[in-house]
């Protein structure tokens, strides 16, 4: 009996103590941040410490290395704290861990102020910076006056919660187009197409003269979202994103209603036919090179990883443009897309005065234009010179009207939704001749049935 | 009689155990153990926010919510998985170790290159696995395009990425089931295979007869720690495909509720023990089972 039990006690031990170890590797996260790459040493003297929490973007944070250098020459008595953190995962525990613990000042978010629950979304989930506002942890910006420095509708739409201020959006991305080979497309005499028909007879003509028309990151998955958000925008509610959305709440739209399954089949032929050849083994990080390389003629890809393209192949001409994802022109004729870094202040931080007092040197028309400018956003100040041709030239004829946000930031999500539809997404990996199905139905009918399942009870 | 001496001194081992015993209550047993009890509470990570028991109502969400499919397919993935790998692994291992015990030329190499993947780490692994997996330039695939005219997506398909995961998480560990098994065919005395020998044993019968039931020991920690390590594997997951192309597990899933998912924490606690229990479960069966076949001569 005493063996029986000593046994039972051994292997519990073992259980427990390696399935920690198993587990425990993951809390290093945080332990490995960035050694070279930002964490000044600990401030000397008596100098007020300013803690600045960023992911890990190498242009970005060159250029805020840089704004920090000048703040601190202009306000000697504070020095800059600036920790980066390896991105997405790694950076939402950091900054779960450091808020909590008010041990950041001054805290990144990417497209931060969304997915908050609106009436007619019972029972969806509380995003973590809502909670955090809700708390008492993210600072109160309403009377700062460096808002004022932002345009107002940007503000209102990504940095306002219960009609006060608190965040700041510091740039736009868009992400519904390709990238095109201007050369390629000039020797093949093609033009940038404007209908659906137009763009799938461009896709023949590159295909047949032997050339990949599209590429695109699939081993990562969320790159498939990208010309998905295109289609979305144009084709769900009639052009209506918002009122498919409600729709699928109040149940007079569904994931398996014919527009929903049009964006599908629309994808699945890309997919089918004009992507490149195992599209879903290549990885975010090596895609550009195909494209600029002139391994294919186009690249699915937001705008942000435009000087990643022009860095892979310096003499590369290339442009943008939004898919085109109806017959009808000038519905095509935009691009959607998100905010992207946005800051914060923390409210219980140890230096809230020095977050504020560095969020306003930010946002001075200067430095903010040389931050905007190395981080290649659309400006979300009035008046900005970004200086670059492909902004100004290529972006700015799809950017004239409201900016259009993506499914995945004004989609709301039920709480535990299938993993057919997570994460704000509609999964087109999931489709043959990668994923089970053969058919954009047989995918919309399971996410329906996905969304349906996971209603409050 | 006092092998510790009188009065206060007769103490000090219990107080010298007292140190390591405190150190394990409080940085290991007491959080698992609050795990146990945050599993029962809707505790946010949030500071400042109010903590309720809410019964079984975590462990309810698991089983009956909209994604519960998922956590059913997450559990049986994690089943296969360990079986899998216990088996092959362990047989593997098996081979490897009986033969380098058989005093090849340059035993000590092989041994040292057999353990390597072991002391790589998780993230080399999957780095060198994800390059010869790479679908449009890696090795293995040109191999199988020269050999059967066929090609693999490898950690990008629906159906073949587990499997691959499964192969690379064997390859990485055969190492070690290699190394507890070569500890324990050298402590089988010789003389035993001398006596063998004398009664014209053939080679498959000294070690069915011999080598098998003398490295039960062997056997018992092996398949043991097998067990537990495929049960509890997230990191190569993690590493290789990121938990897409159907190759969530148990371990997995706990890691990106907690990690990834919302501030609430009372659904991966729930998680984590219900993992905890099921291997508890198969480990103590394979004890109860491994215990019963050691023998000594």
């Amino acid at each position: 009996m005493v063996k029986k039990l000593s046994a039972v006690l051994m292997s519990s031990a073992l259980v427990l103590s390696l399935a920690a170890c198993g587990s425990g590797n993951n809390t290093n996260g945080e332990a490995t941040n960035a050694p070279g790459n930002g964490t000044d040493k600990p401030a000397s003297g008596d100098k007020k410490v300013i803690k600045i929490l960023h992911w890990k973007q190498e242009n970005i944070n060159k250029v805020i290395t840089d704004i920090n250098k000048k703040f601190e020459e202009k306000y000697p008595e504070y020095k800059v704290e600036y920790t980066t953190t390896g991105p997405d995962d790694e950076f939402k525990q950091a900054q779960r861990a450091r808020i909590t613990a008010g041990d950041v000042d001054v805290l990144a978010d990417l497209s931060g102020m969304r997915l908050s629950p609106k009436d007619w979304t019972p029972g969806a989930k509380v995003p973590d910076w809502q909670q955090w506002i809700d708390s008492g942890l993210i600072a109160d910006l309403s009377n700062e006056a460096f808002v004022k420095n932002y345009n107002a509708n940007d503000i209102a739409k990504a940095g306002t919660y219960k009609d006060k201020v608190y965040a700041i959006p510091t740039g736009k991305v868009a992400m519904s187009g390709f990238f095109y080979n201007k050369e390629m497309f000039e020797e093949n005499g093609l033009t940038v197409p404007t209908t659906w028909t137009a763009f799938i007879s461009l896709l023949d003509t590159l295909k047949s003269k032997s050339i990949v028309p599209i590429v695109v990151a699939g081993k990562d998955v969320w790159p498939l979202k990208l010309p998905v958000f295109g289609l979305q925008s144009k084709i769900l509610g009639g052009g209506d994103q918002q009122k498919w959305i409600e729709g699928v709440w109040k149940g007079t739209s569904a994931f398996n209603d014919a527009e929903a399954v049009e964006v599908l089949e629309k994808m699945k032929t890309l997919q089918d036919n004009y992507f490149i050849d195992g599209f879903l083994g290549i990885d975010y990080a090596t895609a550009p090179s195909y494209f600029a390389t002139g391994k294919a003629a186009m690249i699915a890809d937001g705008t942000w990883d435009a000087p990643t393209i022009a860095a892979a192949n310096p003499d590369l001409k290339f442009g943008y443009f939004p898919i085109p994802a109806t017959e009808d022109a000038a519905k095509n004729n935009s691009l959607v897309g998100k905010y992207d870094v946005t800051w914060y202040a923390a409210e219980k931080g140890p230096n809230k005065e020095g977050a504020l007092k560095w969020l306003e040197f930010f946002s001075e028309p200067e430095n903010y234009t040389e931050y905007v400018k190395a981080a290649g956003f659309l400006p979300t100040q009035d008046n900005i010179a970004t200086d670059s041709d492909f902004i100004d030239k290529e972006l700015a004829p799809y950017m004239t009207g409201d900016f259009e946000l993506a499914y995945e930031i004004m989609m709301i999500n039920r709480d535990n939704v299938g993993e057919h539809i997570a994460a704000e997404g509609v999964h087109t990996e999931y489709l043959a001749p990668g994923g089970e199905f053969k058919s954009a139905k047989e995918l919309a009918d399971v996410q329906q049935k996905e969304w349906e399942a996971a209603a409050p009870k | 009689m006092y092998p510790f001496g009188k009065g206060i001194k007769r103490y000090l081992p219990l107080l010298l155990l007292m140190i390591p015993l405190s150190l394990y209550v409080v940085f290991y047993f007491g959080p698992s153990m609050m795990t146990v009890i945050y599993s029962f509470t809707d505790i946010t990570n949030v500071p400042g926010s109010k903590l309720n028991f809410v019964g079984l109502e975590n462990y309810y969400s698991v089983f009956n919510s909209g994604n519960s499919g998922e956590r059913w397919d997450s559990i049986i993935r994690t089943v296969y998985f360990m079986i899998i790998v216990t088996i092959v692994q362990n047989g593997v291992g098996l081979l490897m170790a009986v033969v380098i015990n058989q005093k090849l030329k340059g035993d000590y190499f092989y041994r040292a290159v057999f353990f390597l993947p072991v002391v790589l780490g998780v993230s080399v692994v999957a780095l060198v696995w994800g390059l010869m997996f790479d679908p449009l330039s890696g090795p293995v695939n040109q191999l199988y395009d020269s050999l059967f005219g066929y090609k693999d997506m490898f950690f990008g398909s629906f159906t073949h990425a587990f499997g691959y995961i499964i192969f690379t998480q064997i390859w990485m560990y055969m190492g070690y089931s290699m190394l507890i098994f070569l500890a324990g065919l050298q402590s089988v005395p010789k003389d035993l295979y001398e006596a063998g020998y004398i009664d014209g044993t053939t080679k498959w019968q000294s070690f069915k007869n011999i080598t098998f039931p003398l490295i039960a020991p062997s056997f018992t920690i092996n398949i043991i720690l097998s067990i537990i390590g495929a049960m509890s594997t997230f990191d190569i997951i993690l590493a290789t495909t990121d938990g897409r192309f159907n190759t969530r597990t148990m371990a997995y899933d706990v890691y990106k509720e907690t990690f990834r998912g919302s501030l609430q924490m009372g659904l991966p606690s729930a998680l984590s023990v219900v993992q905890f229990l099921m291997i508890l479960v198969f480990v103590v069966f394979a004890v109860k089972q491994m215990r019963k076949r050691e023998v000594e001569y």
